[in-house]
């Protein structure tokens, strides 16, 4: 909307009235960058995903050669399948908890590293984003060797006797554990950009009103943060949905089925099973649920990422 | 004044529990790295092993190649970056001071890839690699990757903050559009270009599953499938693992160390202020 | 810091580590070979290969061969480094790729893949996947099956694409140093599973409640996928229906061998779902007296574990009387041959093949590293390979094994799912199974296999349930 109007108002002084056509105007910026940007768009994106709507249609196996037209079969087959529901769920769980978890401990990390009192900031806060920069493959394999049972360190310290990755109530949260460990750096880093812009004359006012500290949080923080909120439970949610290296390195989807990812799913299909055309179908529902996730966040959220500029 | 130095002090080791539990992780898996696989296995014993050896260190050379994968992700890693830092640079220019008819709904595509779960792409994207004879090329990992929603959003947010006094300024000049970026706006952006480079840094460092389909070649290989294999073959030798883990962290880390300030300026720009 | 200076710093070491790369990546010395005449002599009795001649006209040629194994697991490398030797102009490029890995990228790269290997390592339950990228063996049928025992049933369209080395089946693999401390000696060892429970309690160890040594260990890959299979067998009951087509999972004898493992964790308590992941690994650490496997833990254990004092002794049974049969058997492959590969090294390829099944050492190589039944038949009677205590136990036991044919992998990863759902999450038994017979239906689907039981010699006597 902004930039319509935006247009509108600088439309007079955009483009020069030109005689002929020099190489500097066909060459310019504009041009060259978007042409180039559609011709890949139509190559890297456009077509796979095309290609990838076309193989949910058809039985595809590349290995053996089959691309067979099954029509919605496979769609029909992913929709009835219990694995696929229950991966479903699973992948509502992780991404819930997940998600809250990062957001809670990233926003009170936050505000404290933030605050006049604390000392030593710059290096509380390169740690706490240490995890965040750490490969996670690398991370899945420490985590792995943390939770083992026998000489993981989590149930020498704690005193625990958990199976974690091997119990069917212990592993979603041990790999929600060691996913919140792995990326509330990243949202504590976003909460401290977005509080360090916030303007300081309204909490120069909200003192003088006498507001204490939880009501001034509640009432003037939070609502200025929303904003950043919003980016960090969006951006959270779209790599969560696709979340499956830590699932693959740590439990392989068990015990049982316990720990299957829509993403792990696809995975074992495509990769594993090379059911292509099931995978392709299965990625395409992902898809349309992180779209319709996605603007639902925007509308119940009641803003605009394009407003907030 | 003295109520505040308690406090201050209460807060911070307030601070230090959750510091803990984030760095412990990375002392056990360090000392570990130090220690004979007898002592990371043994079932009764303290929570650390006792470190004594550096074993671990000289094996994982000899049984991967490891200099050669670290080096050649080094190099993909940081080609890609730099790359994705000024492609997204040039595409935040245009999606934010350049006028042309369709831009929203060509912004709009590029924003929705970064929705786009990786699954419905890599299949069609292997297939089209292997028609284009790229398999075992960096071109496959580093071509299909170069527009990057998250970056080009980044930058349109910050270079929409200049102001646009400035360019028409330099325009009157006759700058081109091109000048215009490289010696205005790409000098003002420099916290989204630490910022996008510690995301795509990392991003690239620790990708799996694409140079896993990719490379076959293992001269060509990267560290993170390297990694991942080390463990399938010697999944009993922990403390090759975490020897190799260790040495693995240490470029993002600097990488982070180098951009740190920046970066969380940058972050600043891009969450929407 | 100054971004920009980073940045080219950055950079600027890039190009270095590209550039020193670059140098170190030299290519394969090339030598030529113009001695046809190698003075070695012809081998074999039926297939046989004669040395003296030039392959690839002596040109220098470099060829891939992929594995999930090492030398001390797969017994191809040796040969690939004996073949070198004869044939100085080719040069073998080996790469290992863990098991689980390998099956995602192999047969994804054998096609329109000039790197892609021209020999790789074969497993017969990826046998739908990799067909339709395997050239078939340039040897003559009945020479092979002259040589070589279950020639027939890797037939088809009268060609072989791969043939067994080595017979593997499951044994019952146990800690010498723990046996000897329980008091036990040879004369314990059970031959029913009633005596192995017996034995495995007085393996198993407590301290305070929490178990710091268990009996007989299950959890982890390898274990009940392979076991169920026996266990069926043993009760007479396939693992396909009468058309070969439908998997009899969901079965009467399924659910009290599941019952019967159960007990063993549950009442016996001589192992735990807690007592680690890996099975392999806790008995390769000596916390494991007792594991069933299959004959590749030789090598395994050989290379991680050097320092376990181990024995053999064959799965008991139920009862003293001989079963149906006592496990399932399955041909280790040979290895083979990429047919999108070139002509040049295809030949090659061949040539190694026919040099590598000619010659007993191939065989006797592979009875070595994967503790498993020579399937050449030169060798069935070799005093040297039966002097081996597993060769020993497998050999009166060959007529009762049965293959079911290159059974699909869900096979395996259903059951598997089904053992942990039972076990680790306390389903019920009923349910698990229901669950897997399900999902290996679904996986199934357009797969065109058909169970080779029926060519079992004692099919008959199988229960019809």
């Amino acid at each position: 909307m902004s930039a319509h109007n935006a247009a509108a108002e600088r439309g007079g002084t955009a483009p020069k009235p030109r005689t002929r056509l020099a190489l500097g105007d066909i060459l310019s910026m504009r041009n060259v960058a978007v042409t180039v940007l559609i011709v890949y768009f139509a190559v890297f994106m456009a077509y796979p995903i095309f290609k990838a709507f076309a193989g949910s249609l058809h039985d595809w196996n590349p290995l053996t050669d089959t691309y067979d037209w099954v029509g919605l079969a496979n769609f029909r087959q992913v929709l009835t399948d219990a694995l696929f529901w229950k991966s479903i769920w699973n992948t509502a769980v992780f991404s819930f908890f997940s998600i809250l978890f990062r957001v809670v401990i990233g926003l009170a990390l936050a505000m404290l590293l933030t605050s006049r009192l604390v000392r030593a900031k710059d290096s509380l806060r390169g740690l706490f984003y240490m995890p965040t920069i750490t490969p996670l493959v690398a991370v899945s394999f420490v985590w792995m060797w943390m939770f083992d049972p026998q000489f993981g360190m989590i149930d020498k310290i704690t005193g625990l006797d958990i199976s974690w990755l091997n119990d069917s109530k212990w592993a979603m949260p041990a790999i929600i554990i060691m996913t919140v460990w792995k990326d509330f750096g990243y949202a504590t880093v976003l909460y401290m950009g977005g509080i360090m812009s916030l303007p300081r004359d309204v909490y120069e006012a909200v003192s003088l009103d006498g507001a204490n500290k939880w009501q001034t949080f509640r009432s003037i923080t939070l609502p200025l943060l929303r904003p950043t909120t919003l980016l960090i439970v969006i951006t959270s949610l779209i790599s969560y949905l696709q979340a499956y290296v830590q699932i693959l390195v740590m439990t392989g989807g068990g015990p049982g089925t316990d720990t299957y990812t829509i993403s792990y799913l696809i995975y074992d299909q495509a990769f594993q099973k090379y059911n292509f055309g099931v995978a392709s179908a299965m990625s395409v529902i992902l898809f349309a649920l992180t779209g319709v996730l996605t603007l639902l966040m925007f509308k119940a959220s009641g803003d605009n990422l394009e407003e907030t500029r | 004044m003295k109520r505040h130095t308690i406090a201050s002090i209460v807060v911070t080791a307030l601070l230090f529990a959750p510091a803990a539990v984030t760095i412990i992780p990375f002392i056990w898996m360090l000392v570990s790295s130090f220690a004979p696989n007898s002592e990371i296995v043994k079932l009764t014993g303290g929570v650390f092993p006792t470190p004594s050896t550096i074993d671990n260190y000289v094996n994982i050379q000899d049984r991967f190649n490891f200099m050669r994968l670290f080096a050649n992700s080094l190099f993909v890693a940081t080609l890609k970056t730099v790359l994705i830092i000024y492609i997204s640079a040039v595409l935040g220019y245009v999606f934010s001071k350049l006028h042309f008819r369709g831009r929203n709904l060509l912004f709009a595509m590029v924003l929705a890839t970064m929705m786009l779960p990786w699954a419905v792409t890599i299949i069609p994207q292997y297939d089209m690699m292997v028609r284009f004879g790229w398999l075992d090329t960096y071109r496959s990992l580093i071509i299909p990757g170069l527009v990057s929603g998250f970056g080009v959003f980044l930058f349109r947010q910050s270079i929409g903050g200049i102001s646009d006094e400035i360019i028409e300024a330099a325009r009157l000049d006759g700058a081109s559009d091109w000048r215009i970026f490289h010696q205005v706006v790409l000098p003002m952006s420099r916290n989204s270009i630490a910022a996008l480079a510690i995301f795509t840094f990392l991003w690239n460092w620790e990708d799996y599953l694409w140079p896993f389909l990719m490379i076959t070649d293992d001269d060509k290989q990267l560290l993170s499938v390297g990694l991942k294999m080390f463990s399938g073959q010697y999944g009993t030798d922990y403390g090759g693992l975490f020897a190799a883990t260790s040495v693995a962290i240490i470029p993002v880390v600097i990488v982070y160390m180098c951009f740190q300030k920046q970066f969380i300026a940058g972050i600043a720009t891009g969450s929407g202020k | 810091m100054n971004v920009k200076r980073s940045l080219a710093a950055l950079t600027a070491a890039v190009a270095v580590l590209a550039g020193a790369t670059g140098c170190s990546s030299n290519t394969s010395s090339g030598v030529i070979d113009t001695k046809a005449d190698k003075g070695l002599a012809v081998l074999g009795d039926h297939v046989t290969y004669d040395p003296n001649h030039l392959v690839n006209d002596g040109q220098p040629i470099e060829l891939g061969y992929w594995s999930w194994g090492d030398a001390s697991t797969d017994p191809v490398i040796t040969m690939l480094h004996k073949y070198e030797k004869i044939h100085p102009n080719v040069t073998f490029k080996i790469s290992q790729v863990a098991w689980s890995d390998y099956w995602v990228k192999t047969p994804l790269s054998l096609k329109g893949n000039k790197n892609a290997p021209v020999l790789f390592n074969v497993h017969n339950s990826q046998d739908a996947l990799l067909r339709p990228h395997m050239a078939a063996y340039d040897i003559d049928l009945k020479d092979l099956e002259a040589d070589y025992t279950n020639v027939e049933t890797h037939v088809v369209d009268g060609k072989v694409d791969y043939i067994d080395s080595v017979i593997n089946t499951g044994n019952i693999y146990y800690n010498k140093t723990l046996w000897k401390q329980a008091g036990l000696t040879d004369d314990d060892i059970p031959t029913t599973w009633d005596e192995f429970a017996e034995v495995a309690r007085k393996l198993t160890k407590f301290d305070g409640g929490k178990m710091v040594q268990a009996g007989f260990n299950m959890n982890g890959d390898g274990r009940y996928d392979g076991l169920w299979q026996g266990l069926n067998y043993q009760r007479g009951t396939l693992m396909f229906d009468k058309s070969g087509t439908k998997a009899n999972y969901d079965s009467k004898a399924t659910r009290e061998n599941l019952r019967f493992l159960l007990d063993l964790y549950e009442k016996d308590k001589v192992g735990s779902v807690k007592f680690g992941d890996n099975s392999e690994q806790s008995f390769g650490n000596g916390q494991t007296a007792m594991i069933y496997a299959w004959g590749a833990l030789q090598g395994t254990l050989e290379t991680k574990y050097p320092d376990i004092d181990y024995g053999v002794f064959p799965t008991p049974t139920f009862t003293k009387a001989v079963p149906f049969a006592y496990d399932r058997y399955n041909g280790e492959s040979t290895p083979g041959i990429n047919v999108h590969q070139s002509d040049e090294q295809q030949a090659v390829a061949q040539d190694f093949i026919r040099f590598m099944l000619a010659g007993d050492d191939y065989v006797r190589t592979a009875v070595k590293l994967q503790n498993s039944f020579p399937g050449k038949k030169s060798l069935q009677n070799d005093p040297e390979i039966l002097a081996n205590p597993v060769m020993a136990a497998i050999k009166p036991r060959l007529d009762r094994l049965i293959w079911p044919g290159p059974t699909p992998s869900t096979l395996e990863s259903s059951p598997k799912i089904a053992f942990q759902n039972v076990f680790q999450n306390h389903q019920n038994i009923a349910k698990a199974v229901a669950a897997a017979q399900a999902q290996i239906e679904t996986d199934m689907k357009g797969s065109d296999f058909t169970s080779l039981e029926r060519m079992y010699r004692h099919y008959d006597e199988a229960k019809q349930d």
